[in-house]
């Protein structure tokens, strides 16, 4: 799996690591641009009740590529989960395209669309979203049970991202016996260790104090310097400045 | 998955305790009750070994008459073989086919035990009966003057007595000769388990043993039922008679047997209902309580089919340890040999119990799962 993110990386890794020669000021130039990993394409989302209908996503162009980083921001109710989710193919749009990796899924059946999910993307969510009934270890293998795969390497590879969250000591443990931020660091180890190439975070650091909030955001900076496109939802701005690029949405219209 | 599954429910055993005990109990009583139509079914399958259609009990009871009694049953029996309705007259003891009398003995040949039933009748009783002599004949009343006296064995006492050997010509408990063999005789009718049985001879000097079995004409009817009563009535003064069908007395032996099949059948019933509607329940609850669960798996890789497995697979996780449990306490029944049934009797039993279990508890968790199934991700995840 780690073999097939580092595919066609050079791009990321060599921006990353730009040396002082001037010779080298050229070489975004000589190099293909990176593709899109998130293509969004006039995208709207129309929620319907016998009585009301409600926009809430209007007329959304984003592509964000591959190896970014990019925040999501605006009020409370402006779409910002709505946009995640369809970015995310938890949520179809009423109108749009999506494509992800450059695979268009408006056609796609369900069994396409969870199979796309599993491999490519990786969420986190606000409220952590684990099962209190499993240890830390089994919360992080359950991605990898939906890709068939077999006990011992299923148990390595989430032992493998527990490690990369500092958390190793705390496999047998169940998520009651956790803080905050130590629940979060199981998400994100959930989330990586299909090793996605897209991780989507709504509001990660939304239910956590400042401290925990930076060592969270740490983590998905160290992650997207590994070269995972990450889009996260926030409201706090001190999180945003730290992506590359800001997408700020307002009634569901993206006015950045 | 399956590994994933058990940990699971092992890890909320506590919250399925109650659960598990309900399933448990139900698997019991059906474990019981499957057991009961196994052996009632196993037993039906077997011949019953005569003919009863047309054939009429006629039970003589002579109440304060005392005297000459062998002779009033003699002539009674002469009367009755003389109607042109009748077919056939037998004379037996009172223990006759699908009566609620029972009758056994222990007989004994070369140290081997058999507690048999024992019914005494005379030479017609084959024929009354339409019951075939698989070896050697019926007795005769002339086999009376011999020094044993003759008796007439079934099948199932031939193999307790004499197992491979001829049984023809053997001497029994010292008195009885055997001269023929029938197949099997379930007096009790269809639902009796084939038991060893022996005939033995009537002697004629005897007053007792008076139930006259006949087989009448087809068509004959209960006018000539009142007759033959009429006319006994008349020919042993004070003497009662009643008359029997053995049709009649058939079904009600069947009911005897149905009733507690019909009982346990109620009671299994209700505890199945009862286990359905918890399943029902417990389900709905959890699926309410998990949707943010649901929401996960969906947005980490689980289809639509593949959540409503999960919780299917999770309720047969659930059944599969309370039926780890039932199966010790059933497997015990032929270990112990407890009632003296065949261990194939008792495995179908298991086999069915376990079946019906999974059935019921796979149609009480197709709606919920299938309602699991259709939460949509993203508001599952939102609510949360």
């Amino acid at each position: 799996m780690k073999e097939e993110r580092e595919e066609g990386d050079e791009w990321e890794e060599d921006i990353n690591t730009l040396p002082c020669n001037p010779y080298f000021l050229l070489v975004p130039f000589l190099l293909p641009p990176p593709k899109n990993m998130i293509h969004l394409q006039n995208i709207e989302k129309v929620y319907r009740t016998s009585t009301i209908e409600t926009l809430a996503l209007n007329n959304i162009n984003l592509n964000i590529r591959k190896g970014e980083f990019v925040s999501i921001m605006g009020p409370s109710g402006c779409g910002k989960s709505t946009l995640l989710n369809v970015m995310g193919l938890l949520d179809e749009p009423s109108k749009g395209t999506v494509e992800i990796d450059g695979q268009a899924v408006t056609q796609y059946r369900d069994k396409e669309l969870a199979k796309l999910r599993n491999q490519k993307i990786g969420f986190i969510f606000q409220s952590f979203h684990l099962i209190n009934d499993l240890s830390v270890l089994d919360n992080v293998e359950i991605p990898l049970l939906y890709r068939s795969a077999n006990g011992r390497p299923r148990q390595d590879y989430a032992k493998d991202a527990l490690t990369k969250v500092g958390l190793s000591n705390r496999m047998k443990h169940f998520p009651k016996q956790l803080s905050g931020g130590q629940k979060q660091r199981v998400a994100i180890a959930r989330a990586i260790v299909g090793n996605p190439d897209i991780i989507l975070a709504d509001e990660p650091t939304g239910n956590l104090d400042s401290a925990m909030g930076n060592e969270i955001m740490a983590i998905l900076q160290q992650l997207n310097n590994d070269g995972a496109t990450i889009v996260m939802v926030t409201h706090d701005e001190q999180m945003a400045k730290r992506t590359h690029r800001l997408v700020r949405l307002f009634d569901g219209t993206q006015v950045l | 998955m399956l590994q994933h599954l058990l940990k699971l429910i092992w890890n909320k055993k506590k919250a399925h305790m109650l659960l598990i005990v309900e399933i448990w109990a139900s698997f019991m009583v059906l474990f019981g009750l499957a057991t009961l139509i196994v052996v009632n079914v196993g037993n039906y399958r077997e011949p019953l070994g005569f003919s009863y259609e047309r054939v009429w009990a006629i039970g003589l009871n002579t109440n304060q008459d005392t005297t000459e009694l062998a002779n009033k049953v003699q002539r009674i029996v002469q009367r009755l073989k003389a109607y042109p309705e009748v077919e056939s007259v037998t004379r037996m003891s009172g223990n006759f086919p699908f009566s609620a009398n029972q009758m056994n003995n222990g007989i004994e040949y070369n140290k081997r035990n058999v507690l048999a039933d024992h019914y005494t009748t005379d030479e017609n009783f084959a024929k009354t009966l339409e019951m075939p002599v698989v070896a050697g004949r019926w007795f005769r009343h002339t086999d009376s003057v011999g020094k044993y006296w003759p008796i007439v064995i079934n099948q199932k006492a031939k193999e307790g007595l004499f197992g491979d050997e001829n049984a023809l010509g053997k001497v029994v408990a010292e008195k009885f000769k055997v001269v023929g063999v029938v197949d099997n005789f379930k007096a009790k009718g269809e639902f009796m388990s084939n038991k060893p049985a022996y005939f033995e001879l009537v002697n004629a000097k005897e007053s007792w043993n008076n139930t006259m079995l006949i087989r009448v004409k087809p068509g004959t009817d209960a006018v000539f039922e009142a007759k033959v009563v009429k006319d006994i009535a008349t020919m042993v003064k004070g003497w009662s008679v009643e008359v029997d069908y053995l049709t009649d007395s058939r079904k009600n032996q069947h009911n005897l047997v149905m009733v507690p099949v019909i009982i346990a059948s109620i009671i299994s019933g209700f505890l199945l209902i009862n286990v359905a509607l918890g399943l029902f329940g417990v389900l709905n609850l959890s699926i309410a309580k998990r949707r943010g669960e649901i929401g996960l798996r969906r947005a980490i890789g689980a289809t639509g089919s593949g959540i409503s497995s999960q919780f299917i697979g999770e309720i047969w996780v659930l059944a599969t340890f309370a039926l780890l449990i039932g199966l010790l306490f059933a497997a015990q029944f032929p270990i112990l040999n407890v009632f003296d049934l065949a261990t194939g009797v008792y495995v179908t039993a298991i086999l069915i119990a376990v079946g019906v279990i999974y059935g019921i508890v796979t149609l009480c968790a197709l709606f919920p799962s299938r309602q699991a199934a259709l939460i949509q991700p993203a508001v599952a995840l939102h609510e949360e």
